[in-house]
């Protein structure tokens, strides 16, 4: 007997798991107020969809400003501590170091001075995302063919011409790696800053409903940050394969085994 | 520059910060109630340290800690393995896992405090369960480091399969795993303080929150720089070992 296609096997599972959700609490096996089926829960994001409309727009906008503080300051000392070389040899295993601390540990800290409001949790994600954008910024700027450099320089390349030819395209895909994992981070941020201290937003939600026990509601609400996260990490891989060009443009061994995506992505100019 | 400069430099820039950190807020410059000097910090922290409470409660997240840890290292290197080794398994459960592994795990708090209420056992499920993914992927990732030809020189020349996996597999995944331990201890550390923050009577975690909400700007320092070198020297000795088995690695 042949084994199904892996694919095949995969979408079972997802189908299976969504028809439990739905049958197991129905038959009893599993209470409503620990497992509420999956018709339940979208029943209450449905009936309460203008309250959770809301509370996502209040997160979606403490993700935005959060994500331009982690990009921002990330990119920017990134590049300086990737390009300089003595602010790497300085700097780079110190921020390795301090990435161990766990980061919630400084929320408490946030709230008290920036108050309960949405400033601590822009603040508090804008640190969280912050990491892995500066560190992959750092890496990408290093590893940057130096051959590549090379060639420019002995061409006769200013040092504006450099960085904006050679430099921001080649580090860009390792930098768009990093947006995509500081991106996730301060979604992660935002939520986990909201459930425990706060006044709006989904997280605020799911906290909300769960001290009152309704469960379809909690159930609801953490479907809206799953469904959020997905759609966030789809949208960066998409973003990504299309710029992968740019590494691979002009090397023509790893073009041809490249993915067929590549060669309908538009060419760097 | 050479390294002792470089350490040099390290080591100026660490007591500018700390200097600036005791001298701004006691001369005024930063408020002193939204950033109380260092000396005072550290005063309140060996008087905090002191304090049976907060032993007893440094008890509970450790014991949770641990036993988190005991639970999400064998339960994710198994897991880890079989789907390393098995392709087909591989192919199905890969990519799921990558998608499981980039949505925030602490969603999914409210759920456990439902089965489990708000005591030991609920923080040790979620702290096992943020933590056991990273131990998938490390996992996986450890044993396809292992290279197929030195595999396949060691079984022509007859290794049995004790000797395979103590000569081949255990040196060559020991950097990636010395790697995955450091990395899943960060994640359980920090599962283990989200859980106790988010609803919890004990636990280190909950006395920080707990500062917090009352404004008591030196215990929270005091917290946050006891919970922060605690972090950073668990993630330095680990490196330190990782630094010193990476010779097998050539």
């Amino acid at each position: 007997m042949r084994r199904p296609r892996p694919v095949t096997v995969r979408r079972l599972l997802i189908v299976a798991v969504l028809v439990l959700w739905e049958a197991v609490p129905q038959t009893g096996l599993i209470p409503e107020l620990l497992l509420p089926s999956l018709s339940s829960t979208l029943r209450a994001l449905i009936a309460d969809w203008d309250k959770y409309g809301e509370a996502l727009l209040v997160t979606l906008y403490e993700v935005s400003l959060a994500m331009l503080v982690a990009c921002g300051a990330g990119i920017l000392v990134g590049a300086l501590v990737g390009g300089l070389k003595p602010l790497r040899d300085l700097l780079l295993p110190v921020f390795s170091s301090l990435y161990a601390v766990p980061i919630v540990i400084l929320y408490p800290i946030f709230t008290a001075w920036l108050g309960i409001g949405s400033e601590a949790k822009i603040a508090f994600a804008g640190v969280y995302g912050f990491f892995p954008v500066m560190l992959s910024t750092a890496a990408g700027i290093r590893t940057i063919d130096p051959q590549l450099l090379l060639a420019a320089r002995a061409m006769g390349a200013t040092v504006p011409q450099q960085i904006g030819r050679v430099v921001i395209p080649a580090s860009i895909p390792t930098v768009l790696t990093g947006l995509r994992l500081g991106g996730a981070l301060t979604i992660i941020g935002v939520v986990v800053s909201e459930m425990l201290t706060s006044t709006a937003g989904i997280g605020y939600l799911v906290t909300r409903y769960r001290t009152i026990l309704d469960s379809a509601h909690v159930f609801a609400a953490v479907f809206m940050i799953l469904v959020l996260s997905i759609l966030f990490d789809t949208f960066a891989r998409y973003i990504e394969r299309r710029t992968m060009v740019w590494q691979t443009a002009g090397r023509r061994e790893r073009t041809d085994t490249a993915d067929r995506r590549l060669t309908t992505a538009p060419a760097p100019v | 520059m050479n390294r002792l400069t470089i350490l040099a430099v390290r080591l100026a820039l660490l007591g500018a910060f700390l200097a600036a950190w005791e001298m701004l807020p006691r001369h005024g410059v930063l408020d002193a109630r939204m950033l109380p000097p260092l000396g005072d910090v550290l005063r309140m922290l060996v008087d905090v340290l002191g304090r049976p409470r907060v032993q007893e409660a440094i008890g509970v997240s450790a014991g949770e800690f641990a036993v988190a840890f005991l639970i999400a290292i064998p339960l994710g290197a198994a897991i880890g393995i079989l789907i390393a080794e098995n392709d087909y398994l591989g192919e199905i459960f890969k990519p799921m896992l990558f998608y499981v592994f980039s949505v925030p795990k602490s969603i999914f708090l409210p759920m456990f405090i439902l089965v489990f209420g708000i005591g030991f056992q609920q923080k040790v499920a979620y702290a096992a369960f943020s933590t056991v993914f990273i131990v998938i992927m490390s996992a996986t990732a450890a044993v396809e480091s292992v290279k197929a030809d030195h595999l396949l020189v060691a079984r022509s020349y007859g290794a049995t399969r004790a000797q395979i996996i103590g000569r081949v597999y255990l040196p060559s995944m020991m950097p990636v795993l010395l790697e995955a331990l450091r990395l899943s201890m960060i994640f359980n550390f920090t599962g283990v303080l989200i859980a106790e923050m988010y609803a919890s009577r004990t636990g280190i975690g909950q006395l920080i929150a707990n500062w917090g909400e009352n404004f008591q700007m030196p215990q929270l320092f005091a917290g946050v720089v006891f919970l922060a070198t605690v972090a950073i020297v668990f993630n330095e000795s680990i490196r330190w070992l990782e630094a010193q088995c990476s010779a097998w690695r050539t």
